[in-house]
């Protein structure tokens, strides 16, 4: 009975991005319909994995909420935004640590190395030598490489490259540190919900831990061809990319 | 009681094998092998036996290490060829002191047969694939001509990884890209005194996001005070002298090689002057009476007072740190002994034992701190006096130093104030500096490369090799990442972990000054055919290159676990041997890479086409 309503409620009581009608209407087709919870995990799958920009109205609303037109405005000293709007990740970055230092770091672990606090050098490859390559040893392998260049502390400062659902690109900075966002541990493709309220200085939102919900989520390919292209860009972004 | 001079033996491949090229050098992984009295030795092993023929009891005094056990083995093979049915026994002890000793002979034990062995194994890895690669190296390379024409190339399984970090160095340094960053530095002036306050982001790499942030702070024109708090702070005293770290302090503190510190510290042990130089350990047996070695220091013209202050009530029990080898203490002094007694060089390196001995029986400098922090908008600023109010164990280790910072005015939590200065400021990363003898011998213990015995000794050969040169530091480098640094905490911290901040090195701490400690510092850097070599096998691009550490780390683990019994050598043996056999098939297979980085460095023919 009313599936429909209850599950919209159901994933904007999550803060979700808000569902297209096809979203639901695809979802609760089924008969018999799945119970509630199983119909909501499936949704916020979906939604999270979703490109926001895609109009087609197929998983979001393509009314949803977006980022007011001068929002990226250099000369408009402090704004807020009006409404509760969800963005989308297209980019991340330490700027507490010089571009050449990461350069440094993600070279070395691609030769398989691994300089552990004081100058401990060690391989990272032991995945294959003693249990014959299960898959999820080779899993975890490759998410201690992304930790590895994850770092973070508690000072960190990262300025992500938001988008909404219409493709407005903004940057966004940690005014005050917020632990789930690091290299490594921000996926690209990763959906924000901003508060509405939340400050924006000069054309960049100022994040703090209580004006934005990170919801988590990726767009698998847009991560991958980030990660793959990360070294390249921190070389050429310090002219270092000048064939030696 | 008669006496040898290290060891008495070397394994030797039979005679079909002293040809370089043929059988081919690979042949030598499975190759017969000899053991055979050196020639200069037999002497020595001819006395041996001689003596054991009218002896029933055997004791062996040699040092209490892998190295010592193997010697003693090589005494009872020797003195067996004399007296088969000779009784053995062996002597343990850390230092020659006369009680010490004579307590060691009422506590006689057997050989440790387990640590023979590990050398056993060691010395043949060392044959076979020093033997193997050398010839390897120098028959492939000597075809290019030049310098490379009559140079034999010496490979050593500890020599190139050591090699390997100094190459590795010198590459971060030269391909260094600085970069500029930004920060906000906040200064007040109240009661006539002037403060700095620190930005708690220290630094970013982007403008537009620094000035953004020095916007609003200018834009919030009024700074809150949201912490004061003043609490007893210390200085942590040394932990108790390992070799490895006696090493470092040597280099750095005393201008002496290693190698030179080793020999020195050796004559001292012999001398009776200090307990044994070669140890891991840092933290003293409970049992061990440190009061009564204090008390021996009394008399001393520069240090006598404060050891007597130790001794009238000021003595507390040093630090422990993790490392126990179960072999030996720490180094500390074992009798006193006046300068005029001692060379120049023994002198000061007996005084920064007895120092840092006398450091560790004192006190930690205590202080007291008082920290600050405000905002101002939404940046968070502070900063953080210090008044020392005893110095302590500073008073004997003249070798650190905590002083005051400036006095900070009174500030209350709440308080509101214009801030007389907030300016933006730039600076740009600097690159790291080249490896000083102290962070080579750092990076060879952290990664498992020779024992703290043999360091310096491989630091020394890959310089007679010609493969690093040194050169001076110029005067405003400073020692970096070392123990020094302020081992500054606050007291109510539980655990006593070391104040060591979690510096980045590269990158480096560009902008901050340095201390001006390092000038003329000896560091070292690869020569031409130093580069060629490492960079020919790592571009090779087998799993691990032999200039990186890996190869050599696993051996060392070996050694200890033959020691330990959880291996044996054989095993150790098979394993190793075919390990770095397969390295050396990729090697051939892959010689060409080697020869063009030669090519590129040592004749500079440009990179490979």
């Amino acid at each position: 009975m009313d599936l429909i309503p209850q599950l919209r409620r159901a994933i904007l009581a999550q803060s979700l991005p808000p569902p297209s009608q096809a979203l639901l209407t695809t979802l609760t087709s089924r008969s018999p319909p799945p119970p509630i919870p199983s119909l909501l995990a499936t949704a916020k799958a979906r939604l999270l994995a979703s490109d926001l920009t895609n109009t087609t109205g197929t998983v979001v609303d393509p009314s949803m909420p977006v980022f007011p037109p001068n929002i990226d405005s250099a000369t408009v000293q402090e704004s807020t935004i009006p409404q509760n709007t969800h963005v989308q990740v297209l980019d991340i970055e330490n700027l507490s640590l010089s571009r050449w230092e990461q350069v440094e770091e993600l070279e070395a672990i691609e030769r398989g190395e691994r300089t552990r606090g004081r100058q401990v050098i060690r391989v990272t490859d032991e995945e294959n030598g003693e249990n014959d390559g299960s898959s999820s040893s080779t899993g975890q392998t490759q998410a201690s490489r992304a930790g590895a260049a994850a770092s973070g502390g508690a000072n960190a400062v990262h300025r992500l490259v938001l988008q909404d659902g219409r493709g407005k690109k903004v940057f966004a900075v940690e005014l005050k540190r917020i632990s789930g966002i690091g290299i490594g541990k921000t996926h690209i493709g990763e959906k924000i919900l901003l508060r509405a309220g939340a400050v924006v200085a000069r054309g960049t939102v100022l994040l703090t831990p209580e004006n934005c919900a990170l919801l988590g989520g990726k767009i698998e390919a847009w991560h991958e061809a980030w990660m793959e292209g990360r070294l390249a860009r921190l070389r050429e972004s310090v002219g270092a990319d000048r064939p030696q | 009681m008669t006496c040898v001079t290290g060891h008495l033996t070397n394994v030797e491949f039979t005679s079909e094998y002293k040809n370089w090229s043929h059988p081919p050098p690979e042949s030598l992984f499975t190759a017969p092998i000899v053991t055979n009295v050196h020639d200069d030795k037999k002497d020595i092993a001819k006395n041996i036996a001689d003596q054991a023929k009218y002896a029933r009891l055997l004791v062996i005094w040699t040092d209490c290490d892998r190295e010592g056990e193997h010697i003693g083995q090589e005494i009872v093979d020797a003195a067996k060829k004399g007296n088969a049915g000779i009784q053995v026994k062996r002597a343990k002890f850390s230092n020659v002191e006369r009680a010490h000793v004579l307590s060691a002979a009422r506590r006689l034990v057997e050989l440790d047969e387990k640590q023979v062995n590990a050398v056993a194994a060691r010395i043949e890895l060392d044959l076979r694939i020093g033997y193997a690669f050398t010839r390897f190296i120098t028959n492939n390379l000597k075809h290019l001509g030049g310098p490379l024409a009559d140079l034999v190339l010496s490979y050593g399984s500890c020599q190139f990884p050591t090699l390997g970090f100094v190459v590795d160095r010198y590459f971060r340094v030269k391909n260094f890209v600085p970069e500029p960053f930004w920060g906000i530095s906040l200064m007040h002036r109240k009661e006539g005194k002037q403060v700095k306050f620190s930005w708690a982001r220290n630094r970013l790499f982007d403008r537009m996001t620094a000035v953004l942030l020095y916007e609003r702070c200018l834009a919030a024109k009024k700074a809150k005070v949201t912490k004061v708090q003043e609490k007893p702070t210390r200085k942590f005293k040394p932990l108790p002298l390992t070799t490895v770290e006696l090493q470092k302090a040597a280099t750095r503190l005393l201008r002496m090689s290693g190698q030179q510190a080793m020999t020195i510290a050796e004559g001292l042990y012999n001398k009776g002057f200090i307990s044994y130089p070669r140890t891991e350990t840092d933290r003293f047996d409970k049992g061990m009476n440190l009061r009564a070695l204090v008390q021996k220091q009394t008399t001393d013209q520069r240090w006598g007072p404060f050891a007597q202050g130790l001794v009238n009530g000021g003595f507390q029990q040093p630090r422990e740190g993790k490392h126990d080898d179960k072999a030996h203490p720490p180094i500390h002094p074992i009798a006193h002994v006046a300068p005029t007694a001692l060379t120049y060089d023994e002198g000061r390196l007996y005084e920064y034992v007895t120092r840092r001995f006398l450091a560790c029986c004192s006190e930690d400098a205590k202080g007291m701190a008082t920290d600050i922090e405000l905002l101002f908008g939404d940046e968070q600023f502070s900063t953080r006096g210090v008044i020392v109010l005893e110095r302590n164990y500073l008073d004997v280790y003249i070798y650190e130093n905590w002083t005051d910072s400036t006095e900070l005015p009174r500030f209350t939590v709440g308080e509101q104030f214009e801030p007389t200065e907030a300016m933006m400021t730039e600076g740009k990363t600097s690159p790291p500096n080249y490896l000083t003898e102290a962070d080579l011998i750092a990076l060879m213990d952290a990664n498992g490369i020779g024992t703290d015995a043999t360091m310096a000794e491989h630091i020394q050969k890959i310089q007679d090799r010609e493969y690093v040169a040194t050169t001076t530091r110029g005067g405003t480098a400073a020692t970096e990442g070392d123990e020094d640094g302020p081992d500054e905490a606050p007291a109510t911290r539980g655990g006593r972990g070391r104040g060591r901040g979690g510096r980045g090195r590269g990158g480096g701490a560009g902008g901050s000054a340095r201390g001006g400690r390092g000038s003329g510092l000896k560091v070292f850097v690869p020569t031409q055919l130093g580069v060629a070599l490492i960079l020919g096998f790592d571009r090779m691009s087998f799993e691990t290159s032999l200039g990186k550490p890996f190869l050599r780390k696993e051996m060392e683990l070996q050694m200890k676990a033959i020691c330990q019994g959880s291996t044996t050598r054989r095993a150790v043996l098979e394993q190793s041997i075919a390990q770095y056999r397969q390295v050396f098939l990729q090697s051939q297979e892959q010689v060409g890479v080697l020869k063009q980085a030669c090519r590129e460095f040592i004749f500079g023919q440009g990179p490979r086409a």
